[in-house]
């Protein structure tokens, strides 16, 4: 079969185009397989954590914000645990950044809270001396979008098969899950709670007056983004 | 005698007598007893010699010598493959490396191999141990400045560099207690696990005041909220504090045992307790650090304590 081979060039590459891709199967996919498989304690985004996610995007943070702590010690002091690659399983896409002219946010849920959130993105150097972060006073204004949200929940549910309404195991052994409405009005409803429960440490009287009415403001839908990254 | 064997003879010589002169003749020689220069040109025409003579030999093999064995079945247009045997010493590389080829993937690679998550856990490990040493008898001075380089770190980005909870974003640390804080827990209770358990106190509907035998009322509330947060001194809400907190936070506010805080002071282990569950009040919630080292917590317990004394 080799002294075949050696007399026919087209067939020899196919040969060695299939030697070498089956070697780089064995090696690469099983182990590229273990590491994007979700790790526990992972969850999809709700709704409103989306339109959040939407918002940030919107805004262009990750150009400043990084979401990836790298493993060195002075990194993991600061943020907390290094990343792993299952931990991006549900971001589509994934706003690892490549430039932190501010902090990395990969955990910001971890060491901040709404109300930190609502002071920072009003007056950034209110809260943090120095800071060259601009505020950010129209995300209390404009309107989160919902819609586009739960379109993206449906999306990647069907085409990626992300487990919405599923029991996924959590890093202390409970179980969570997380919902996707059935309707666009069951979204918003949804939406709409978790935006109360946010709104309630809020302060600002438009955001909660709004909150009241039935709109979600940018800046809620943000800060549920920021508090679910941890 | 063979062209190619006289040439080569000239060119030794040549070289030989180049080398020389380059040295510097006799003089060069060691009039001195230079004996690198000697070694020098020793080696020099040592070196010629050898190469003249084995480029000869493959010169000449060139010229005479003419194909034989046994040729290969393919060849590739008229170009064909003598049958020889494989050269010994090949055959001896091809087995040394397929004993190292086991050797590495069985043992060398696996045992050896190199892991970022590996540097990263070598590089805690060391860092963790020099920390060990450095700060294993730290005296109160010492503790305190660790205290307030964590602090800059972690918690100045809410309560500020100067502690100030800057306008109220977040706790005035330079005070145990602010009127705001007193008042929001006396009206709702408070559950925050400052004694590092679930120990909640009641809202004001669970608030008997002993001096009058009935729930405490808002001019109490005031009274005593001035009193507490004017650090438990002067008369003025000092009986409404007798009659409704010390029960429970002690006659000098000082909090007891598995009961409730200190509400007069801040002390390392209420700091540690509030670091490990985080609390929420009247400001806003603030979340748990639970990423700081045991003597980081300590550190912060004595320079937060500092602050307000």
């Amino acid at each position: 079969m080799f002294h075949w081979l050696e007399k026919h060039p087209f067939f020899f590459a196919v040969a060695v185009f299939v030697t070498i891709a089956f070697a780089g199967l064995i090696e690469i996919l099983p182990n590229f397989a273990e590491a994007s498989r979700p790790v526990i304690g992972t969850k999809p985004y709700s709704t409103l954590e989306l339109a959040g996610r939407h918002v940030y995007i919107k805004n262009s943070c990750n150009a400043c914000h990084s979401q990836l702590v790298r493993p060195f010690k002075s990194e993991t002091d600061r943020y907390g645990h290094y990343s792993l690659s299952g931990e991006y399983a549900y971001d589509r896409p994934f706003l690892w950044g490549s430039k932190r002219t501010g902090p990395d946010l990969m955990r910001v849920g971890n060491y901040r809270t709404t109300d930190w959130h609502e002071n920072h993105m009003k007056d950034p150097s209110g809260v943090v001396p120095g800071s060259i972060m601009p505020a950010y006073t129209w995300m209390f204004k404009n309107t989160a979008d919902i819609d586009t949200a739960y379109a993206e929940q449906i999306t990647v549910n069907k085409v990626f098969n992300t487990p919405y309404n599923q029991e996924l195991p959590m890093a202390d052994g409970t179980k969570a899950t997380v919902k996707m409405a059935a309707t666009l009005d069951e979204a918003h409803a949804d939406a709409l709670a978790e935006a109360k429960v946010i709104a309630a440490d809020m302060k600002d009287q438009d955001v909660k007056d709004a909150v009241e009415a039935g709109q979600i403001p940018e800046i809620v839908a943000l800060i549920a983004y920021l508090n679910s990254l941890k | 005698m063979n062209k190619t064997i006289l040439a080569a003879i000239a060119f030794v010589l040549l070289m030989a007598g180049a080398t020389y002169l380059a040295v510097g003749g006799a003089g060069g020689m060691g009039g001195e007893g230079d004996w690198v220069n000697k070694l020098a040109v020793l080696g020099a025409v040592v070196l010629f010699i050898v190469t003249t003579f084995v480029v000869t030999k493959y010169v000449r093999q060139m010229q005479n010598d003419r194909a034989g064995g046994k040729l290969a079945d393919e060849n590739w247009d008229g170009i064909g493959e003598f049958k020889n045997e494989l050269p010994f010493g090949w055959a001896v590389i091809f087995l040394g490396l397929t004993i190292w080829a086991i050797w590495y993937f069985l043992a060398g690679y696996p045992v050896n191999a190199y892991s970022q998550i590996g540097e990263y856990n070598e590089e805690v490990a060391a860092h963790d141990a020099k920390f060990e040493a450095q700060y294993a008898n730290m005296d109160d001075a010492t503790l305190k400045e660790m205290g307030g380089s964590v602090f800059i770190v972690q918690c100045a980005p809410c309560h500020g560099l100067q502690a100030d909870g800057m306008d109220g974003k977040a706790a005035n640390l330079n005070h145990r207690l602010e009127e705001k804080s007193i008042k929001h827990v006396i009206q709702n209770g408070s559950n925050n696990q400052i004694l590092g358990m679930e120990m909640p106190m009641p809202d004001r509907n669970g608030l008997m005041n002993a001096n009058t035998g009935a729930l405490i009322t808002d001019a109490e509330i005031d009274a005593v909220t001035k009193y507490v947060a004017g650090g438990l001194k002067g008369t003025e809400g000092a009986d409404v504090f007798a009659g409704v907190c010390a029960a429970c936070h002690g006659p000098d506010g000082k909090g007891m045992d598995m009961v409730a805080p200190s509400i007069a002071e801040f002390n390392p282990t209420l700091i540690a307790n509030v670091l490990k569950h985080g609390k929420k009040g009247a400001i806003g919630q603030m979340p748990a650090f639970n990423n700081l080292t045991e003597v980081q917590v300590k550190a912060l317990g004595a320079y937060v304590t500092s602050l307000s004394k």
